[in-house]
C-alpha cells in the first residue's frame, strides 16, 4: 500500500498512535472577458495532514505530495512537534464508529459533460447578463468552476474511511452605471447536476443584484426595523452558532457559557446542524473519523447542545458530536450544515410587517468588522428602504451595527424563503426589531 | 470541505473580498495558526535546466506567446502557546510546480506536484490543448539573471529550535501570567516562519531564483467581565532572521499592550455613528489607503477598466497633501520583493504624487492590455495561484503636521489607533475598515475610548477629504486577500485627518 511506509516508520519512531487524512481534488476552471477566454486552469492536487500521539501528546505535520521522503519528514516532524506540546488534554485516534450511515451524493455526470457545452453556458451567461438592462456597462466576469475531491482518514487502529463529493459553480459580476454613481454585484449558482443549472434565471439574479444599487442614498442614522436576506443571516449566523463551540466554551471564551438547556435567542428560532442531508455538503463521517448524525443546536430559541469534538467530549465527560473539523495545525470543531427552520410569510409579507424599515441585502468586510468574541458587528452594507410595506428606494454608504445574542432574541418572524448557501448554510429572511443603520 | 474553493472563487472575481487581515479573528476556526519545519533534504525535487526548456517547449507548441515554470519549494512551522501551555506545534511542506501560458490576452494555468519530466511534459501538454496555432517561439537556452538580495538572513528559521521559538513567545505571555488579572480569560502566544524556495524559467529564455525566509510573532488578548468579551492583536512580522524579534520588539511590552488594550476596551463605551472627522492613527491607519485606493489601482482592475481610478492618470484623486508609495524594495520589509512572480525586479512606485494620479501596480500579463511593461508587482500566494498584480509594502507619505497638532485641531471627532483590517470592491470603490481600539477627541483632547467602529466610504473621494497629514510614518504588516491568494504586504501612513467619513456604531450621535 502506498501510505505503508508512513505507518511503518511511525511505529519505529515510538509513535503509539498514527493517523493520515488524505485530500485530492481535481479542478477545473474557465473565465470570459468580453466574449474571450481571458483564464482556463486545470488543476490535481493533493493535501496530507498526519498526526500522531507519543506520550499522549499530539504531534501533527502537512505536505502536498507523496514519497518515502514525504513520510521520512511527516514522521521526524510528528515526533519533534509532540516533544513540545504541553496542553493536557486527552488525545484520541478513534478506532471507528459502529456504524456509519454512508451516502454517497457524488455525481459521476458532471465530468462527462463536455467543457464545450460548460464553456457555452458561460457564454450564454456574459450575454444575458450584458443584455439585461441598458445601465448595465461591462460585465465583470463570468467564471466557471468545477471540483471533484476525496477525503480519506486511515489511522493506526485499521480506520479507512473515504467520502467523495462534486460541484459546479458559475458565477456572474456586472458593473452597473447611472451618472456618475457606478454600482457592482454579483451571484453564483452551484449544484452537482448540471441539468439543473439555469442559465437565465442566474443571469436575471446578477442584474436585479447590480442595478437595483443604482439610485441609493444614505439613510438617517438611527434605529430601524429591519428584514435581513438569507445571505445576511448566513453570515451572521455562521458567527453566531460559533459560540455553541465545546473549546470555546471550555475555554470560557464562548457567549453560551452556561445556558445548556436555555433561551439563547428568539422562539422562532430553530437551526439544526444537518451533515447527512443529501445535497453537495453530504459528509457522513467528520474529521476524527466518527458518524456523523443530524441533530438541533438551537430549538425554539433553547440551546440544545454544545458541537464536540473527542478531546473536548472527554473533558466535558459527553460524547462526541462528530463535528471535529480541521484548521490550521489543530483538531477544530465545526458544523457541517447550518440549517435555519424556515417560517410561513413570505418575504413581502415580512415587508408589510416592517411597514417603514430597511431591507438589508448584503454586509461586506466581516472579518473586520465582526468580533466573534463579543458578538458585536458594524457592517458595510447594501439594502432597500421600506416604506409603508414595500421595497422604496435604495441605500448607498451605509452600515448596520448590532450584537449576534440581541439581534437572535430579537427576531419576530422567520420568513418562508430558504436560500442554500455555497458556505454550507440553508437560510431564511429574519424580521428583526431593530438595528442601527448609519447613513447621514 | 466545499468552503474553501468558494472562496478562492468569490476572491478571483474581486468583487466583494479584496481584504486585508491583520486580525486573524477567527480563533473559532483555528485559521491564525499559520503552519510549518524542516525537510531533511533541501529541494530534492528542484527541475534541471534541461527539463525547464523541454517542459517550456512542449507549452509552446500550440502558439503560446510566452510560457513560465514557477518552481516552489517551501517549508514552514507554527505554533501556538495557550495560557501558558504550548498548544500546537506543526510543520508544513510544499513542493510543486506552476505553469503559465499567455497568448494575446489569454492565461492558461495549471499546477502539479508530479515533478517528474512525465509529470511536467503531462502538464504542458494539456494546458497547451486550449490554443490551436502554430508555434511562435522556441526555447534554446536559459540564462540566469542574478538578482540582488535585499533581505538577508544570518541565520535560518530552520537552524533553530522549537524550544528557542517558544521561549521567545513565552517571555511575553509571562508578563500576562504575572499580572494574575481573571478577566485575562485567555492569552494566546503565536508564532510562525517560513522558508521559500522560488525558481522561474521563462520563454524570454530567462531563469531567476529566490530564496527567503519570514518570521511572525503575534499576541492575542480575550478579556471578559460581565458586560462580555473584548478581543486585542499585536502581530509584528519581518523578512529576516530571528533577531529581529530579539533584538527590535520587546516582547514583554507588546504582550502587555494586547492585554492592556483588551482590557480598555472592556471599560468603552459603544462608538457614535454618522458623519464625522476621523484622526487615522499611523501604522495600521494605513488600512485606508491600502483598500480605498491601493487595490483599485492594481492592474488586474486598471487594465481592464474595472477600477473606480480607470482613465483618471494625471488626474486629481487626493487632497493636495497625499503623496502614497507602493515600495518592493524596502530591505528586509514584510512585504518586499527582490524579483516578482514573472522574474522582473521589484521597485518603487509612486502612485500618487501630491494629490495627483501617478502610477498603478502592474503585470506584465494585464500590461499588455495597458500598453505597459510589468513593475515587478506580480504575486501570487504559492504555486497553486496564477499571479497577478499586487501591493507589496503601500503607504502614504510623511506630511508636515505632528500627530499632537493634528488631534489638537479636531474640536469633535474620533481617533482610531487598532484596527482589524478591511475590504473594498475595486470597481465602485465601496471599501470598509474595521477599528478595535478607537476615543472620542473633544475639544483637542483624546477623550474616553469607544468600541465597535467600522469606517466606510468610497474610495475615488476620500482621499480629497484628508485635510491634514502627520510626520510619524510607520509601516504595519498585514495578511492580504485577492485573486492570487493570500500574501504578505505591510499597510503604512503617518497620522492623518479625514475632515469627514461615515462612520457605523451603535452609539447614538456624537455629541
Amino acid at each position: 500500500m502506498k501510505y505503508d511506509k508512513f505507518f511503518a516508520l511511525a511505529k519505529e519512531a515510538g509513535i503509539e498512535e498514527a493517523e493520515l487524512y488524505i485530500g485530492e481534488s481535481f479542478s477545473l476552471s474557465f473565465s470570459l472577458f468580453h466574449g474571450e477566454v481571458d483564464k482556463y486552469s486545470s488543476n490535481k492536487s493533493m493535501t496530507i495532514l498526519a498526526r500522531g500521539i507519543i506520550n499522549g501528546k499530539f504531534g501533527t505535520a502537512s505536505c502536498d505530495s507523496w514519497s518515502n521522503a514525504h513520510a521520512k519528514f511527516l514522521v521526524d516532524a510528528i515526533v519533534k512537534n509532540a516533544k513540545v506540546i504541553e496542553n493536557t488534554d486527552p488525545a484520541f485516534i478513534f478506532e471507528g464508529s459502529k456504524k456509519y450511515k454512508k451516502m454517497s451524493t457524488f455525481n459521476k455526470e458532471l465530468a462527462n459533460i463536455s467543457i464545450d457545452e460548460k464553456m457555452g453556458k458561460l457564454h450564454e451567461l456574459e450575454k444575458l447578463i450584458k443584455e439585461g438592462d441598458p445601465r448595465i456597462v461591462e460585465v465583470a466576469a463570468v467564471e466557471y468552476e468545477e471540483s471533484a475531491s476525496s477525503s480519506t482518514i486511515m489511522n493506526s487502529k485499521g480506520l479507512k474511511l473515504q467520502q467523495k463529493s462534486n460541484y459546479f459553480v458559475y458565477i456572474g459580476q456586472a458593473v452597473a452605471k447611472q451618472g456618475e454613481q457606478t454600482k457592482s454585484s454579483y451571484d453564483l449558482a452551484f449544484d452537482n447536476d448540471f441539468s439543473k443549472f439555469d442559465v437565465k434565471k442566474l443571469a436575471e439574479k446578477v442584474v436585479k443584484n447590480t442595478v437595483d444599487q443604482l439610485g441609493g442614498e444614505p439613510c438617517e442614522s438611527a434605529n430601524y426595523k429591519t428584514v435581513l436576506s438569507p445571505d445576511v443571516v448566513a453570515a451572521l449566523l455562521n458567527a453566531y452558532v460559533g459560540n455553541a463551540d465545546a473549546e470555546e466554551v471550555q475555554k470560557q471564551s464562548s457567549l453560551f457559557i452556561g445556558k445548556l438547556g436555555q433561551k439563547v435567542a428568539s422562539k422562532k428560532i430553530t437551526i439544526e446542524d444537518k451533515p447527512l442531508q443529501r445535497s453537495v455538503f453530504c459528509r457522513w463521517f467528520d474529521d476524527e473519523g466518527v458518524a456523523t448524525y443530524n441533530k438541533p443546536i438551537i430549538k425554539n430559541g433553547v440551546l440544545q447542545t454544545y458541537l464536540y469534538n473527542l478531546t473536548t467530549a472527554a473533558k466535558a465527560g459527553v460524547e462526541t458530536t462528530a463535528n471535529a473539523s480541521r484548521g490550521g495545525g489543530k483538531m477544530g470543531i465545526s458544523p457541517f450544515f447550518l440549517a435555519l427552520k424556515p417560517g410561513k410569510k413570505s418575504q413581502e409579507e415580512l415587508f408589510k410587517e416592517v411597514g417603514n424599515g430597511v431591507y438589508i441585502t448584503d454586509v461586506s468586510g466581516l472579518h473586520a468588522g465582526l468580533n466573534p468574541q463579543s458578538g458585536n458587528f458594524s457592517l458595510q452594507s447594501t439594502g432597500f428602504l421600506i416604506k409603508d410595506g414595500k421595497i422604496d428606494r435604495g441605500l448607498d454608504v451605509v452600515t448596520v451595527s448590532g450584537n449576534l445574542i440581541k439581534l437572535f432574541n430579537d427576531v419576530l418572524e422567520v420568513g418562508s424563503d430558504v436560500k442554500v448557501l455555497p458556505s454550507d448554510i440553508s437560510c431564511s429572511s429574519l424580521l428583526i426589531k431593530e438595528l442601527v443603520v448609519s447613513g447621514k | 470541505m466545499l468552503i474553501a474553493p468558494f472562496i478562492i472563487i468569490i476572491l478571483q472575481l474581486g468583487c466583494c473580498l479584496y481584504s486585508i487581515v491583520f486580525y486573524l479573528l477567527n480563533i473559532k476556526k483555528g485559521y491564525y495558526v499559520i503552519k510549518f519545519t524542516h525537510f531533511a533534504e533541501r529541494r530534492p525535487n528542484m527541475i534541471s535546466k534541461k527539463l525547464a526548456i523541454e517542459v517550456l517547449n512542449e507549452a509552446l507548441a500550440t502558439g503560446a506567446d510566452y510560457a513560465e515554470i514557477f518552481y516552489e519549494d517551501s517549508h514552514s512551522y507554527s505554533l501556538s502557546i495557550e495560557n501558558g501551555k504550548v498548544e500546537t506545534s506543526s510543520s508544513n511542506i510544499m513542493n510543486g510546480v506552476g505553469l503559465r501560458l499567455l497568448r494575446n490576452n489569454q492565461c492558461v494555468y495549471g499546477y502539479t506536484n508530479e515533478l517528474t519530466r512525465k509529470g511536467l511534459v503531462s502538464l504542458a501538454q494539456s494546458l497547451r490543448s486550449s490554443f490551436h496555432d502554430e508555434r511562435k517561439i522556441t526555447v534554446t537556452k536559459l540564462d540566469y539573471t542574478n538578482v540582488k538580495n535585499r533581505n538577508p538572513i544570518k541565520q535560518s528559521y530552520d537552524d533553530i529550535s522549537r524550544e528557542e521559538k517558544i521561549a521567545l513567545v513565552k517571555e511575553g505571555l509571562e508578563e500576562i501570567q504575572k499580572r494574575n488579572d481573571p478577566r485575562l480569560v485567555r492569552y494566546i502566544g503565536s508564532f510562525a516562519d517560513n522558508h521559500r524556495f522560488v525558481a522561474i524559467f521563462n520563454s524570454k529564455e530567462k531563469w531567476f531564483k529566490r530564496d527567503t525566509e519570514f518570521g511572525r510573532l503575534a499576541y492575542m488578548v480575550i478579556a471578559a467581565d460581565q458586560n462580555g468579551f473584548e478581543t486585542a492583536f499585536n502581530g509584528p512580522g519581518c523578512q529576516s532572521d530571528i533577531s529581529f524579534f530579539r533584538e527590535k520588539i520587546n516582547v514583554k511590552e507588546l504582550a502587555n499592550k494586547t492585554a492592556d488594550t483588551a482590557l480598555m476596551m472592556l471599560t468603552a463605551k459603544e462608538c457614535p455613528s454618522g458623519k464625522m472627522p476621523v484622526v487615522i492613527g499611523n501604522g495600521w491607519g494605513g488600512v485606508l489607503f491600502h483598500e480605498s485606493c491601493g487595490h483599485p489601482l492594481e492592474a488586474s482592475a486598471i487594465a481592464k477598466g474595472l477600477s473606480c481610478f480607470t482613465g483618471k492618470h494625471g488626474d486629481m484623486v487626493a487632497s493636495p497633501l497625499v503623496s502614497a508609495v507602493d515600495d518592493s524594495t524596502i530591505p528586509s520589509a514584510w512585504g518586499s520583493i527582490d524579483i516578482d512572480d514573472e522574474g522582473n525586479p521589484g521597485t518603487k512606485r509612486l502612485l500618487i504624487k501630491n494629490g495627483k494620479l501617478n502610477d498603478y501596480m502592474i503585470d506584465d500579463f494585464n500590461g499588455r492590455r495597458m500598453n505597459r511593461e510589468g513593475n515587478g508587482a506580480c504575486r501570487r500566494q504559492n504555486y497553486k495561484f496564477c499571479p497577478t498584480s499586487r501591493m507589496s509594502n503601500t503607504y502614504i507619505c510623511n506630511g508636515k503636521s505632528t500627530p499632537e497638532e493634528i488631534i489638537k485641531a479636531t474640536k469633535l471627532g474620533l481617533y482610531t489607533v487598532g484596527f482589524n483590517g478591511g475590504s473594498v470592491d475595486p470597481t465602485t470603490g465601496e471599501f470598509n475598515f474595521g477599528c478595535s481600539e478607537a476615543y472620542i477627541i473633544r475639544d483637542g483632547k483624546i477623550c474616553e475610548p469607544v468600541k465597535g467602529a467600522t469606517l466606510i466610504g468610497h474610495g475615488d473621494e476620500i482621499l480629497k477629504h484628508i485635510d491634514m497629514v502627520g510626520n510619524d510614518l510607520e509601516l504595519a504588516q498585514g495578511m492580504c486577500g485577492a485573486g492570487s491568494g493570500s500574501i504578505r504586504t505591510n499597510v503604512g501612513q503617518p497620522t492623518l485627518r479625514v475632515s469627514e467619513i461615515t462612520v457605523g456604531g451603535r452609539g447614538g450621535e456624537l455629541k
